[in-house]
């Protein structure tokens, strides 16, 4: 067998090996504190987008790279939420997982409206930015009022 | 000065949005979302019919079912007069004279004005009639007499229509009114003693132990603990769209306020909303709550440890 083969031969089986090692299921809290994590940098991103649109700042270079991050963060929420994740310091209602279909279904059309505001950007039009932002708001604000509590923790 | 008083107050607190036009069914219309009537009469949950009742109000002396308060003359007000329903707004009675339990708050709606209760009626008596049976509340047996309730409005009651401030602007009057005895912000934001009275000097402070494990933050002016590094205009959006300075949006039972409510009135009555809460004595009363500043800063640190 040639040297490069057996290398790869080598390092692969350790790989195989470890892989069950390696992708251990991440503790709940650490997915908790990301997603809470992921969630206050929409709502930093969506904040700072909504001032530029409401004139309180004169940053409108910079509205792209808010709508840009928002769209990216918004990719995958529902993979935030992975099961067994429901334990521990979240604001999450059980709903989430025992009413999975409609969960997914109001994170897609953030996910919808998120890429449709980045779009709106990309066009200059006014009007047509402050609605779509409007949009993605209420389309986070749908899913927090049926799948996030404000329970004391 | 009179003279000058009464001015104020129909301008500031009669005053019919420019909307509307004077039509008292619109006017009826638009009062009926402030004061947030569909949001306890309609069973949304479980897809009930519009104010035919049903949803449950869990509090933490037992669950309240709210009546149905369409005109159908059999399981809900129809055989109601304008009398009946001003009596249960003002002084919390039904149309046979008993009492109602104070989850129904007339606390609040005992404010309004004569002219909003007619529209209120008005409206709601053109409201299509629903056949629905009124499910008793779940409450423990000691609660169960009605009569009880006469000493908690002994206690807790003042009955009367809002009287405006003269030493105070129009707007801080309009919000004043619109916050007190119609959007009754302070029913679920004051925390209640434990006969479920309101604690009056912690207007607004927050409460902890709110409708269905709900926690209601504290929306007074204090920096540390309430809303007080907000602007008020950002209050006034928030009542619009949800939306919290920090980006975040409204969940639970205040997104329901926003969408069913506050969002429907006028950018004006937002904007005096907004000002009367600012206008509040600041308390310092920290209810954990998600969107808490405080909290937010020990969480990074924690992260980063």
């Amino acid at each position: 067998m040639q040297v490069k083969t057996r290398s790869v031969l080598a390092i692969g089986t350790v790989l195989a090996i470890l892989t069950p090692v390696l992708l251990h299921a991440a503790e709940p809290e650490d997915i908790i504190k990301y997603r809470k994590n992921m969630m206050k940098a929409i709502g930093a991103h969506m904040a700072a987008a909504g001032a530029i649109i409401q004139g309180k700042v004169d940053y409108k270079s910079q509205l792209s790279e808010h709508t840009n991050a928002v769209q990216a963060l918004t990719w995958d929420i529902p993979g935030l939420f992975p099961k067994d994740s429901d334990f521990g310091d979240t604001q999450a209602k059980d709903e989430v997982w025992s009413n999975r279909a409609e969960f997914e279904k109001r994170a897609q059309t953030v996910k919808v409206r998120a890429e449709a505001f980045a779009k709106a950007v990309k066009t200059g039009n006014p009007q047509i930015i402050a609605t779509d932002f409007k949009q993605l708001g209420e389309g986070c604000k749908s899913c927090h009022d049926d799948f996030r509590k404000k329970e004391d923790n | 000065m009179r003279h000058r008083v009464a001015v104020i107050f129909w301008l500031a607190v009669g005053a019919v949005p420019a909307a509307a036009g004077g039509d008292v069914v619109l006017q009826g219309e638009y009062i009926f979302r402030a004061a947030g009537c569909a949001v306890c009469h309609t069973d949304e949950k479980h897809h009930g019919a519009p104010l035919a009742g049903g949803r449950a109000l869990k509090t933490p002396f037992g669950t309240f079912y709210t009546p149905n308060i369409t005109p159908d003359p059999e399981t809900g007000i129809g055989k109601w007069t304008e009398a009946d329903l001003a009596r249960a707004l003002r002084e919390g009675k039904d149309d046979e004279g008993e009492n109602l339990y104070p989850s129904f708050p007339y606390t609040s709606y005992t404010h309004l004005t004569d002219a909003d209760v007619h529209a209120i009626w008005t409206y709601l008596s053109g409201r299509p009639p629903v056949h629905q049976k009124n499910k008793p509340h779940d409450l423990p047996w000691y609660l169960r007499f009605r009569p009880l309730i006469g000493i908690w409005k002994a206690l807790f009651f003042q009955p009367g229509v809002f009287q405006p401030h003269p030493d105070q602007s129009s707007a801080w009057n309009r919000g004043a009114y619109l916050a007190t005895a119609v959007s009754h912000c302070g029913e679920c934001h004051t925390p209640r003693n434990a006969l479920g009275g309101l604690e009056r000097e912690l207007n607004c402070a927050g409460n902890r132990d709110g409708i269905d494990g709900a926690v209601a933050p504290n929306i007074t002016p204090d920096k540390p603990t309430g809303i007080g590094h907000w602007s008020q205009s950002d209050l006034a959006e928030y009542l619009e769209t949800g939306m919290t300075p920090d980006g975040d949006y409204a969940g639970d039972l205040m997104a329901d306020v926003i969408d069913d409510s506050t969002s429907h009135l006028t950018k004006d009555d937002r904007l005096a909303i907004a000002k009367y809460i600012f206008s509040l004595p600041a308390v310092e009363n920290e209810i954990k709550h998600e969107m808490h500043p405080h909290k937010k800063k020990k969480e990074k640190k924690e992260n980063y440890e």
